[in-house]
């Protein structure tokens, strides 16, 4: 009877000793992110003289900081929003259709040939984007690839990695009877796809929407790097140019448009989390 | 008309193994396994030869992997035919695609869609479909929803499922699940069912129930049935003919009775009946001119109508197989009694199941409780003294090396077991 209390005592120990220290893990990841909300409601001289310091009555501004974001220089802030929400939904829509067909396809054949693109597939996740990124822009260039309408396309080349792995880990869990029930009762390769085998996948492509939309509405270096900067900017390129004279950098209205850019993902996430988890852990298991 | 005809069916699996495997053994085209294995891969199925009649309920039965739901499978198109032909209702159905081939299957796992409701699981294929328009010729349509309603309503009522249309298939039981799976396939009154093992999935009091239902939807369904399982009970049960497969070969084609009374072969012998055929070894020899079977240190003269069927058959060793209904007890000192020791005993009722040891062979009897001296009804004790004989007129006789029948169009008497505790 004591052993047990002292076991139970020990055991309470330990679990407070884990919620500290993953307390302190999550303040350490929720940090940068509470100090753009904070610094992006002081004036830009406290900005650097008052990084971590709360807001004053001196240092705070309101939202003069978000308005200033949002009109500044030549390029309008919602036309970079609206290049950013048409890339986003675009690419994320090509690579959810494009790579759950494939994997579907490299699933169920199983040939050597279906074998070499999945290991490719796999491999290109391994490859870093800096390796590639000088001739990816040459070529885009070449291939008139740099618009918003058409950079969807290598959006799918890099995206195509991880999403047929995802995609391929959730369909070996699907019963090849359901789809040869289908096959029977009428259906072809196509129509197995669209009306049995993608509304089993749901749950797949949401966590792969969600993990996709994060990343390209993120991005920064592949539409620097590939869109034709005179006429179309992104989110993250537009915040790049809140330059005043002098090259001086407003750092208030930077942070202010920092967070209008990751808040979307914010709430996404906040509302899609069990999907993200569940995705990513189907295609690490089975995968 | 829905005739199923299957004229020397043969499916390869293409098999890197195989040319290793061949030429490791050196021989051609040598059974290195059960299965074949040759140089394009390993024969899962051949010489498979049936004609099936229209509205016939026909069983593929056989132990796992001896090519049943390949051959299923191949009727169905969802494997291709490496040879040989397969017609359904006269047309050459080789090449054509499963869903032209007018058939419905009926899967193990049941395989409904698990995104659907039951009524759209039963009403997808019907959505599918198109049919004739009446008042275009040449010209087809598809069903309206009020037709499809009608049909999937019908089909509901028929198998007692109409209260869990709006239900999706993760909120119901196996046997529930199953009877949507059926009602899928019957929805569309195919020529052809195909089911590969739908009961094998459900328990075994469920099991028994939806066997019974099958039998009476039967006559509720206009269609021909090909049917595969591993348990020869439902075989022996649901089908008309049952076909008994081994290694991808058939083995027998026949009724349940003709099966179960005249087995070709030890396989078949040994696999039907429960419990199963027990067998001797034994010689085959002749006498004075008189052919005498030589088991189990007796010489027992065999029936004129035997003797007559096994003229033509050398001398030599045989195996002699006797099912356990057809063994009865008689005393120690009866002409031809056998003796042996009890292993154990299971009473079932209105039969007890003896197994004994004799010369240091298993031995199974089945023995009507009412042939049985009372003292006898609760078991028989492991370790005393039992003595027995054959019915002679219902033994089976196989060649000991090619296991095939020596004996088989004699008509089999009733079993007859003496009582026991007589002096």
């Amino acid at each position: 009877m004591i052993a047990s209390h002292g076991t139970r005592l020990r055991e309470k120990h330990k679990k407070m000793a884990m919620t500290l220290a993953f307390a302190v893990i999550c303040l350490i990841y929720i940090m940068p992110v509470a100090l753009v909300l904070l610094n992006s409601f002081k004036a830009n001289a406290y900005v650097n003289t008052e990084t971590f310091k709360l807001p004053t009555s001196e240092s705070f501004v309101g939202f003069r900081n978000y308005i200033k974001g949002m009109t500044f220089g030549n390029y309008p802030f919602l036309k970079a929003a609206f290049y950013s929400f048409v890339i986003t939904v675009a690419s994320s829509a090509l690579v959810l259709l494009c790579t759950s067909m494939a994997a579907w396809y490299i699933s169920r054949v199983g040939s050597a040939f279906c074998k070499m693109v999945y290991y490719l597939c796999v491999f290109s996740m391994v490859v870093p984007f800096q390796m590639v990124m000088f001739t990816l822009a040459k070529t885009a260039d070449t291939l008139n690839l740099n618009t918003p309408w058409t950079i969807p396309v290598i959006y799918l080349g890099f995206g195509a990695g991880l999403s047929v792995f995802m995609f391929c880990g959730f369909v070996k869990s699907i019963p090849v009877e359901i789809e040869e029930a289908a096959m029977i009762d009428g259906c072809n390769p196509l129509q197995t796809f669209f009306k049995v085998v993608l509304p089993i996948m749901k749950p797949t492509y949401i966590s792969v929407g969600i993990l996709e939309v994060m990343w390209i509405w993120n991005d920064y270096l592949l539409p620097y790097l590939v869109l034709d900067r005179t006429k179309y900017m992104t989110i993250p390129i537009l915040i790049q140019y809140l330059k005043g004279s002098y090259g001086t950098v407003d750092l208030g209205a930077t942070m202010a448009l920092i967070l209008l850019t990751i808040l979307p993902v914010i709430i996404v996430y906040i509302f899609c989390q069990k999907y993200i988890i569940k995705g990513v852990a189907a295609g690490a298991v089975k995968g | 008309m829905a005739e199923v005809v299957l004229k020397d069916l043969k499916k390869i699996y293409p098999s890197q193994d195989g040319k290793r495997r061949k030429h490791q053994k050196g021989a051609s085209g040598e059974k290195t396994t059960n299965l074949q294995i040759t140089d394009e891969g390993v024969v899962a199925v051949q010489q498979f030869n049936i004609e099936i009649k229209d509205k016939e309920f026909i069983v593929l039965v056989g132990p796992s992997g001896c090519g049943k739901s390949t051959t299923l499978r191949m009727i169905a198109g969802l494997e291709d035919i490496s040879c040989g032909e397969l017609y359904i209702d006269g047309k050459l159905m080789n090449d054509v695609p499963p869903k032209d081939r007018d058939i419905a299957m009926v899967f193990q796992s049941y395989a409904l869609y698990p995104h659907m409701t039951v009524y759209d699981n039963m009403a997808f294929s019907l959505r599918m479909r198109k049919v004739p328009d009446e008042g275009k010729e040449g010209r087809t349509r598809k069903l309206t929803e009020m037709e499809i309603n009608e049909k999937v309503m019908q089909a509901a009522e028929i198998l007692g499922i109409t209260e869990y249309l709006s239900r999706k298939p993760k909120a119901l039981s196996g046997g529930q699940r199953q009877r949507v799976a059926i009602g899928r396939a019957i929805v569309r009154s195919p020529k052809v069912f195909l089911m590969d093992e739908p009961l094998s999935n459900l328990d075994a009091k469920l099991r028994n129930q939806m066997r019974a239902e099958l039998i009476k939807l039967r006559e509720r369904v206009d269609g021909t049935f090909v049917y595969v399982t591993h348990d020869q009970t439902e075989a022996m049960t649901l089908g008309d003919r049952i076909v008994i497969m081994k290694d991808g070969f058939i083995q027998q084609v026949g009724t349940p009775q003709e099966v179960f009374d005249h087995p070709t072969n030890l396989f078949v012998a040994g696999f039907i009946g429960v419990p199963q055929m027990n067998f001797f070894d034994a010689e085959l020899k002749r006498r004075d001119g008189v052919c005498v079977v030589a088991v189990a240190k007796m010489d027992i003269a065999v029936p004129a109508d035997m003797a007559e069927e096994l003229r033509a058959v050398p001398t030599g060793p045989v195996t002699l197989g006797i099912r356990p209904e057809h063994i009865s007890l008689c005393d120690a000192d009866a002409p031809n009694a056998i003796t042996g020791r009890v292993d154990v005993s299971e009473m079932m009722g209105s039969s007890v199941h003896v197994h004994a040891t004799v010369d240091g062979k298993d031995v199974v009897m089945v023995l009507r409780t009412l042939d049985i001296a009372e003292e006898f009804h609760g078991s028989f004790k492991s370790g005393m003294d039992i003595s027995f004989t054959f019915n002679f007129s219902s033994v089976h006789l196989f060649d000991r090396q090619t296991g095939k029948a020596l004996i088989g169009n004699r008509i089999l008497e009733p079993s007859k077991s003496g009582p026991i505790g007589k002096s």
